[in-house]
């Protein structure tokens, strides 16, 4: 497996207020982590944007990774009729200025619907540019059900968006998702805690190993454990390192900005 | 990139032949509310070949439900595999009957090393009357009693554990999840009683834990576990290896320690 090129989809650097055992305040202190365990890229949000605003957030995440050229910044949305983000062309040059190539909805921090009502065209622009969009698993709550029924309608509102499912959560939840990787080719799922034993080499063989990223919801959670389970899976080498990183490589260099 | 030798041999081949594993807490069959794809025997077992395990210790799926049909079961399938496979007796407060006569056959069975509680699904607590029977079996053999536990429960919390231990200082006891949530604690009931050791399925997941329990309590207070037929025992492995801590501190959670806990206690 010599040669394949590790791009976490799914990491925080920050100082949250709770509920991380051990953050990563900087960017110096992730790519640390990321030498130790073997990963040469990351895409990056900052605590602040989940648990502040992305108003302050999505800046600070620019600023905390400038410079860093192993890192990709991402940002977090809010609905558009409160405007305190950049709105409509605006929002996307900004972006593009900020080398900010994906994007996180946390709708239950940040109280909102996740829906067609609250978003409208907005989204259906993040779809034609096939901006990446990334929800956590806890989106709808701690309850399952909530998160996948918000994800089921947001795909059938928007069946062109590319929508990432993170942090998945150790029990695997395959007989909720499976049914929206059958229906939508743009829905994703990041294996951090995807740790089901045999999971992942069933996924790519019924779904193909073109709807994984590799992400370890770093640093909620230890980098060594995603990075291990899938050095080691039961898959073909071209799977893994599709999963490894050159799925999400495709995913940002399909972006338009 | 980590410099172990223990961390590199398993990224490159999947198991380390110096350290091979010791997995104190697994199940058996397929469970409620998660879809398993390994969980017969044969596919368990060629996990445990794929990642280096040399022998586990379960408690049945059935059993947690079902203590008559699933202790049975599970005898059924750690009999077919001795010195490979062993198993916990699930002992169930509801059931109190039926627990004191699997009690009673606990020596016919020579695969069994300890008992299991799991309050939390059982909805009892673990310093309740209704465990005393099971409690008072182990001490007098000195047992393991593989208990779940998890944080601010009102069943299997760090309190619980440590008034079972101080009650019971003949048991070992291995706090299945290191009392998930409220992990400090649970490192405090670890380093005060001798009889008290940190397992780490899930646990070992959250990022700097297990550097911080090798650093309060000691490599040597703490056993691997992941719950297959859950999780890819390759996942677990890759959060003990890639820690911040010696290789002797990994071949210790990994291996020795649940070594010398199941010394004396193996019969086959």
């Amino acid at each position: 497996m010599a040669g394949i090129s590790y791009f976490d989809c799914n990491v925080s650097i920050g100082r949250p207020k709770s509920g991380v055992y051990r953050p990563c305040p900087t960017a110096g202190e992730l790519l640390a982590e990321m030498d130790w365990v073997g990963v040469d890229q990351a895409l990056v949000h900052h605590a602040l944007m989940r648990g502040q605003s992305p108003v302050v957030g999505n800046q600070v995440l620019v600023e905390e990774i400038a410079g860093e050229e192993r890192l990709v910044g991402s940002w977090a949305i809010l609905p558009p009729q409160t405007r305190e983000l950049p709105q409509g062309e605006d929002f996307f040059t900004a972006m593009a200025q900020a080398g900010v190539r994906a994007l996180w909805a946390f709708p239950m921090e940040h109280r909102y619907l996740l829906n067609r009502l609250t978003f409208g065209p907005f989204l259906d622009q993040v779809a034609e540019r096939r901006i990446p969009l990334f929800i956590p698993r806890n989106a709808g709550g701690t309850d399952p059900v909530a998160t996948w029924q918000l994800v089921s309608q947001l795909l059938a509102e928007y069946p062109k968006l590319t929508l990432v499912l993170a942090a998945h959560g150790p029990w695997g939840e395959d007989r909720y998702f499976r049914p929206l990787l059958e229906r939508y080719p743009r829905f994703y799922l990041d294996i951090s805690r995807y740790e089901l034993d045999g999971g992942l080499g069933e996924l790519v063989s019924l779904y193909g190993a073109e709807r994984l990223l590799y992400g370890s919801n770093f640093p909620a959670n230890a980098m060594g454990g995603p990075r291990m389970m899938l050095a080691r899976a039961e898959i073909s080498e071209e799977a893994r390192r599709a999963i490894a990183g050159d799925n999400l490589r495709r995913l940002l260099q399909e972006v338009q900005l | 990139m980590i410099d172990s030798p223990i961390a590199r041999e398993f990224l490159e081949t999947g198991r380390c032949q110096s350290c091979p594993i010791i997995d104190m807490h697994a199940h058996y069959g397929p469970f409620s509310g998660i879809y398993m794809p390994n969980h017969t025997p044969e596919q368990m077992l060629a996990t445990l070949d794929r990642c280096g395990v040399e022998l586990i210790v379960s408690s049945g799926h059935t059993a947690l439900e079902d203590v008559v049909r699933g202790n049975a079961e599970m005898l059924s399938i750690t009999e077919r595999y001795p010195g490979r496979w062993y198993a916990y007796l699930v002992y169930n407060p509801h059931y109190p009957a039926e627990g004191q006569a699997q009690l009673e056959e606990y020596d016919r069975h020579p695969t069994l090393v300890g008992l299991k509680f799991h309050p939390s699904m059982h909805a009892y607590p673990l310093t309740g009357e209704a465990y005393r029977p099971a409690l008072e079996f182990a001490a007098a053999r000195r047992l393991i009693v593989l208990t779940h536990t998890w944080g601010d429960s009102p069943y299997n919390g760090p309190e619980h554990l440590a008034q079972v231990a101080e009650r019971y200082p003949e048991v070992t006891f291995l706090a299945g999840h290191s009392c998930h949530g409220e992990f400090q604690k649970c490192m405090e009931v670890a380093r005060k009683y001798p009889n008290v050791y940190l397992e780490l399925t899930a646990a070992y997941a959250v990022r700097g834990l297990i550097e911080q329990m090798v650093e309060t309590v000691g490599a040597h207070k703490i056993v691997f576990g992941c719950d297959l037929p859950w999780f890819d025992p390759h996942y677990a492995i890759g959060c003990v290896v890639m820690a911040h801590i010696s290789d002797g501190a990994r071949r210790a959670i990994l291996r020795e320690n649940a070594l010398r806990i199941l010394e004396g206690r193996r019969r086959v």
